[in-house]
């Protein structure tokens, strides 16, 4: 029976393929080298984190600040995507390979895979997002840490969350929300950062805390800040990363207001009230921009930390429901922040 | 046992593959397992290669409507990236070192992915879907990365063998929970796999988050600790810096041939295939049927975590809480027990395919030029979605096939000549 199915089946494709081929391999020998960096000239590479290029979070925010270096710095930039860990240390080792003089790994997971292709590519600078040097068993020099004081970014949609609840208390209750997603310190500090400010604004205001255990799960992070809900929160911060749509979308089921993370999220409705930036892009373009100043000066071996004064954290778009005179006040606070004149707490006890 | 087996065989016999092989003349009506029999052998070699053109083909269409390029240049360049073209002697130089290297990744992920597809086929010869090959394979690392991490006074040999048998032992515990209550109280494995997968993903994310038993004590990530020295496997090809080859796939070469020898060549394997094309005639042949669900489950379950400690303890050393999340070769490897038609060597070179494909369309080896890094990895899954399609769609056709051939056998063409071609 299959005598007669298979041959013409065949033939149908040895056709197609003959024809395909013919056509293409005229064009093969025009673009043969791969898109490498040329001598001399400055170039770099992120490597980014499971999750794809448009997460509307880690990746894509290091993908805008490697597009943003390309195009004002007028360099050879590249992308590497890590689709499984095991991508961490060939993505690496061949962005080093590829002749790129500065590699940003982006995403706290990769420091291991850091510290080995650092040690094998002594000449070629990395830096890491959200990966202090501390975790680098090896200590090599040519790695430098970039880190966010998330808890400035906390603290100032806390302050405003606190207002929030002070204008307009539900039920009667001054209660104000927050999911992180798993317990990790850039979690912490966000959340340290949130308690703190909610409660500067507004001594009454309860601050429930919970954890969805996950960064990509939206119905895990919707069911912790349902439950929230449920038990009067009227304002619930996301600290989850892609989970955390969950959470704001259970803000805008409920009619409370939801508080976006790391990336501005305002473009999900005027139901989030801002978002905590986390600005890995600005922290991309700014080191890019020192390595190829430096050059070979450029040094590793420490932390980089930004904040609200090197604009490195901050509030994002505030939705037009919040009274401008809360948003006036938060402001200040900002300003406050910058000069320096605010402690914040970075753990959440 | 041996006694007794050759009495099994006789009574098995009218539904032993061998006959169900050959349906003879218009008047046979097939059974399930006669079916099954059928599609296993239907065109051989030839389907599940066809079925693989078929979906690069229209995965072809896809790259041309999306790109506007050339679907042969960007096939060209996943070939190259997935390092099959350091096969070609021609290729020199640093190319062929390049070559290597990917060649390596290629198959560090062609040696889990023979093992989770195994997984999958040796239950599918019983007859059972196991779906539970992911977390099988987690168990199987979570188990490897505890077993060596501690104990690391060890000799080398005796750490690292220790943590694989064990790390393989968890995987079929876990199945085997599955084949148990298959057995004894004939839930079904689809479903209670799945929940086991559940289970092995928050087990490993209380293991490894913050304060959990396994996370690491120097850094406040939700990161285990890494394997000792003394239980890594050694790297015979590439830069063991580097995430160069190891010796697992050995391993599962080896197990690929193991799989060949219980299912042909032994009463287990022919008990198996037995429950697998009729349980019920296999159990008037006096084959203890439930016994063979447990037992092909456990197996299964037996490659899944073997897949697992060996890629913990040949290139990852650790697992994270977001490892655990994210990781996916179990599933894949039902695509590849599926491709590869639940035999030995088809699972083999189905599993190459589905590691070249995966480490051929990574970005580190596509040219941002010939395909755009955002759609690298969607061609992967469309081309895996494609080929899990048509595997279901040849069977499809070929029932049309025969359902044709009996209408025609009705009408005028007597039975026993149609069934000669």
């Amino acid at each position: 029976m299959k005598k007669f199915l298979l041959p013409w089946l065949t033939m149908a494709f040895a056709v197609t393929a003959l024809v395909a081929v013919s056509g293409g391999a005229a064009k093969t020998e025009a673009t043969a080298a791969p898109a490498s960096a040329e001598q001399g000239a400055f170039s770099m590479a992120i490597v980014t984190d499971i999750g794809g290029l448009n997460d509307r979070g880690f990746n894509q925010l290091a993908n805008q600040g490697r597009l943003r270096a390309q195009r004002e710095l007028k360099i050879q930039t590249r992308v590497f995507i890590s689709n499984s860990p095991q991508d961490y240390v060939p993505n690496l080792s061949a962005a080093a390979r590829g002749g790129h003089d500065l590699v940003i790994a982006v995403g706290f997971l990769m420091v291991d895979a850091v510290n080995t292709v650092a040690r094998s590519f002594p000449n070629t600078k990395f830096a890491m997002v959200d990966g202090a040097i501390e975790g680098l068993k090896d200590k090599p020099t040519n790695v430098r840490g970039l880190l966010f004081k998330e808890q400035e970014a906390g603290y100032l949609v806390g302050y405003l969350a606190g207002l929030q609840v002070k204008r307009r208390p539900v039920g009667g209750n001054q209660k104000v929300g927050a999911v992180g997603g798993i317990k990790i310190p850039p979690v912490d500090r966000f959340i340290a950062g949130y308690r703190a400010g909610a409660r500067k604004a507004n001594r009454r205001v309860q601050v429930l805390i919970s954890y969805s255990q996950s960064f990509t799960d939206t119905a895990k992070c919707k069911e912790a800040a349902l439950n929230q809900i449920s038990n009067g929160a009227s304002v619930i911060f996301q600290v989850a990363g892609g989970c955390g749509l969950g959470a704001l979308s259970a803000a805008k089921d409920r009619r409370v207001f939801g508080i976006g993370v790391d990336a501005d999220q305002g473009y999900l409705g005027q139901h989030v009230l801002t978002s905590a930036l986390k600005k890995v892009d600005v922290a991309v373009f700014l080191t890019t921009k020192a390595a190829k100043a430096q050059g070979a000066r450029f040094r590793g071996g420490f932390n980089a930390i930004l904040g609200v004064k090197t604009g490195g954290v901050g509030l994002g778009k505030v939705s037009r429901r919040a009274h401008p005179a809360d948003v006036a006040a938060t402001r200040a606070q900002q300003r406050l922040i910058a000069a320096g004149k605010v402690a914040i707490p970075q753990r959440v006890p | 046992m041996s006694e007794q087996e050759p009495e099994r065989r006789e009574l098995a016999e009218p539904d032993t593959p061998e006959r169900a092989e050959h349906p003879t003349g218009g008047d046979y009506a097939p059974s399930v397992a006669a079916r099954l029999a059928l599609f296993q052998r239907a065109g051989g070699i030839l389907t599940p290669l066809l079925t693989a053109v078929v979906a690069f083909f229209v995965g072809g269409l896809v790259v041309l409507v999306t790109t506007g390029k050339n679907p042969l240049r960007t096939y060209e360049a996943i070939f190259n990236g997935s390092g099959l073209n350091w096969l070609f002697p021609w290729v020199r130089g640093e190319e062929r070192f390049l070559a290597g290297l990917n060649l390596q990744q290629t198959l560090l992920l062609t040696t889990a992915l023979i093992l989770t597809g195994l997984a999958v086929a040796f239950a599918f010869r019983c007859g059972l879907f196991n779906i539970g090959g992911q977390g099988q394979y987690l168990a199987g690392a979570i188990v490897a990365v505890w077993v060596g991490g501690a104990l690391s006074g060890l000799p080398r040999v005796a750490h690292v063998v220790l943590a694989i048998v064990i790390g393989a032992l968890a995987g079929a515990v876990l199945a085997g929970i599955a084949g148990l209550l298959k057995a004894t109280v004939g839930a079904h494995e689809v479903i209670t796999t799945i929940m086991l997968n559940w289970i092995v993903v928050w087990i490993g994310t209380y293991a490894f988050g913050l304060g959990g038993p396994l996370q690491n004590e120097t850094l406040a990530v939700p990161i285990s600790e890494d394997v000792a020295e003394t239980a890594k496997l050694p790297v015979f090809w590439g830069d063991p810096l580097l995430q160069g080859l190891h010796v697992g796939l050995f391993v599962a070469l080896a197990a690929l041939v193991a799989f060949w020898i219980v299912l042909n060549r032994t009463t287990l394997g022919y008990e198996v295939r037995a429950v697998g094309f009729n349980p019920e005639a296999a159990r008037y042949g006096g084959i203890n049927v439930p016994r063979n669900y447990f037992l092909a489950m456990a197996i299964s379950g037996l490659f899944a975590g073997l897949a697992g400690a060996l890629d913990i303890l040949g290139w990852q050393f650790r697992l994270s809480v977001s490892d655990v999340q994210v990781s996916a070769l179990g599933f894949i490897g039902i695509a590849v027990a599926l491709l590869g038609r639940n035999t030995a060597i088809g699972v083999g070179l189905s599993a190459l395919l589905f590691g070249a494909l995966l480490n051929g369309t990574s970005t580190r080896n596509l040219d941002p030029e010939v395909f755009p890094p955002e759609l690298a990895s969607n061609l992967t899954l469309i081309i895996q979605g494609l080929v899990v399609l048509f595997v279901g769609a040849d069977v499809l056709v070929l029932y049309l096939w025969q359902l044709r051939r009996r209408l025609r056998g009705r009408s005028a063409v007597p039975p026993r000549a149609e069934a000669a071609t």
